[in-house]
């Protein structure tokens, strides 16, 4: 009994310290738009943005397969792609999600609320830059 | 330096004119065969790329890190052999690289590479050094349930995470012309096609399976340390590393590769450190960290050091004891061990045991070498007269396996009569390598050599033949 209740303590307090493997976003800023190994083109939303909602942090999405509007939240990284301009892809904010705009949303896992982990903004003019829009 | 394999003299120019007459004729012969299967074109692929694909960056290729004849890693000696051009020294030479994109002093001193894994903003403050961890037996190791582990923190990949999407993200970090990192413009990101090729081949790099422990052992002394290993209130190693594998089982089956936060980055006197040179806190896993770190695979273990993902760590000795230390029994790794043992103890060996485990380690690392010597040997056995290149191509990396072989017994005072085999199957494979007409029989004979050797390391009707 003493053995059961001990092997059960080691895989309670072993898995307490297991955390869930994701992927790397640090080098995942420097990839342009619809280029995500084993995201674009398969789990991520690419299409222009039809809307924005700064109040409740929405954002709506015309992706081939129909407009879906979807939540930042506090942890989603806003990233501009701007590799057409040749220049380095940097970190951006809300204000840089413009109506027209190209994007490429990947989605946080699970069902229900459309919440984006990561939002890539492709920059197309070079006097467009981090929180242009604000300006 | 391992001695290269090297042929003193050409064959004569009537011998030449004979075989080049044998040649045309099996050539001929060889071109009507079928080819090979799509995932052998698959691997072939992925190796070349592997090798040779710079993918317009700086002139480094995966295989400028992860070397096949260092184990598909690099270590501080193998670093001392390179050319000055060789692109792992690209800081040193490309001014647009001579800032923030690696370290050349802790690279030459102890194998570290730059990473900017807690992000890009502040390349001056904000990176980690970690060592180059080795890519063989990726398919036993980089599963697990919560998804795919890669790198020494389980989270390198880009994109889905995953194996095939890791070469992605080691372009961006690694290959760059300059530190604007354009795609485009300083390197261009692999395609679909060839990531699959690059995992195709990454993962039929070495054991294809785990070990079934315990091992008939021969020796007195690795066969106490395999009992210390897998003794869940003594080594306890078996728990993590379950079968000296990179997969974790705590009694109630296999949940496969797992992060743990077991205080290697609170070692006093971390050799980097002492240099001086500015070696930022590596948090691990995620941003912020949460301070855990990838398990890795055991078997390869012996002749891949220096160990841990920052090489804190030279000798595989050494890696073991640091299991008895105060950073591992106060990390939350040994906390949560210690918790779970009915006498309150995380880990504690003596001198004598941490020599046996190790001992163990470096005899089932030696099984692997010969396991894949003589995998090696028999291909090469297998070539035709025409491919022979091929052929010598398949002994050279066979030398090099079992030099690692002899090193790792050497290294541990282990086995005599088996490092006395390996040493002449290594004779013989060089032999092979620059023989014309024998390569053949002393392909075989060398074959014998590493079934002897691996006789004495284990109880034969264990052996594989």
């Amino acid at each position: 009994m003493l053995k059961v209740l001990m092997q059960i303590g080691v895989i309670v307090a072993w898995l307490g310290g297991i955390t869930y493997a994701h992927s790397q976003q640090m080098t995942e800023m420097f990839i342009p738009v619809g280029q995500s190994p084993g995201v674009s083109n398969k789990t991520s939303l690419v299409g222009m943005i039809e809307s924005i909602d700064a109040k409740n942090r929405t954002v709506t999405v015309a992706a081939p397969s129909g407009a879906r509007t979807v939540d930042l939240t506090s942890r989603t990284k806003i990233w501009l792609d701007r590799s057409l301009l040749k220049a380095t892809n940097q970190t951006g904010t809300f204000a840089d999600l413009q109506k027209g705009r190209k994007v490429e949303v990947k989605l946080e896992p699970g069902e229900g609320k459309q919440v984006a982990e990561w939002v890539k903004v492709q920059l197309t003019e070079p006097s467009a830059g981090p929180g242009a829009a604000a300006k | 330096m391992r001695k290269l394999v090297q042929c003193d003299r050409g064959p004569q120019p009537a011998v030449v004119a004979v075989l080049t007459t044998i040649v045309v004729a099996v050539a001929t012969f060889s071109a009507c065969q079928t080819p090979p299967s799509p995932p052998s074109d698959l691997i072939a692929k992925g190796k070349d790329i592997f090798f040779n694909e710079t993918f317009n960056g700086n002139g480094r290729t995966c295989g400028t890190c992860h070397r096949a004849e260092a184990n598909f890693s690099i270590n501080p000696a193998f670093i001392a052999t390179l050319p000055p051009n060789d692109p792992l020294f690209v800081a040193e030479f490309n001014p647009d690289l001579k800032k923030n994109f690696e370290n050349p002093r802790l690279m030459r001193q102890f194998a570290l590479i730059l990473e900017n894994l807690d992000g890009f903003d502040d390349l001056e403050k904000q990176f980690v050094m970690r060592g180059v961890p080795h890519v063989l037996s990726l398919r036993t190791s980089v599963n697990s349930p919560q998804g795919p582990r890669t790198g020494w923190s389980g989270d390198g990949a880009p994109g889905d995470g995953s194996l095939r999407s890791f070469a992605t993200g080691a372009v961006i970090q690694h290959f760059t012309k300059t530190l604007n990192r354009i795609a485009g413009e300083d390197f261009r990101l692999p395609t679909d096609e060839e990531l699959a090729a690059l995992e195709a081949f990454q993962l039929s790099l070495g054991r294809q399976q785990d070990l079934t422990l315990p091992l008939p052992l021969k020796g007195i002394v690795p066969k106490r340390g395999q009992e210390i290993f897998l003794d869940n209130s003594l080594g306890k190693c078996n728990l993590c590393h379950s079968n000296a594998g990179a997969t974790a089982n705590f009694g109630r089956g296999n949940i496969g590769n797992a992060n743990f936060n077991t205080g290697v980055e609170n070692l006093p006197d971390q050799p980097a450190d002492l240099t001086g040179e500015r070696v930022p806190p590596d948090d691990g896993f995620g941003k912020p960290g949460d301070g855990t770190f990838n398990t890795p695979p055991l078997v390869e273990a012996a002749d891949t050091g220096p160990f841990f993902h920052n090489n804190a760590i030279e000798t595989i000795e050494g890696a073991v004891a640091f299991y008895d230390g105060d950073s591992f029994n106060n990390s939350p790794a040994g906390s949560d061990l210690a918790a779970t043992d009915p006498n309150g103890v995380g880990i504690e060996l003596d001198g004598t045991q941490i020599v046996a485990i190790a001992a163990f380690l470096r005899v089932i690392n030696a099984l692997e070498n010969i396991r894949q010597s003589i995998e090696l040997l028999e291909g090469s056995a297998q070539k035709r007269f025409t491919e022979r290149q091929q052929a010598k191509e398949l002994l050279k990396r066979a030398i090099t396996e079992t030099g690692d072989s002899i090193r790792v017994l050497k290294g541990g005072g282990l086995h005599p009569q088996a490092v006395a085999h390996l040493k002449k199957a290594k004779e013989l494979a060089e032999e092979a390598a620059c023989s014309v007409f024998s390569r053949r029989r002393l392909t075989e004979q060398a074959i014998e050599e590493q079934k002897n050797a691996r006789n004495e390391l284990v109880e034969s009707s264990s052996s594989r033949s």
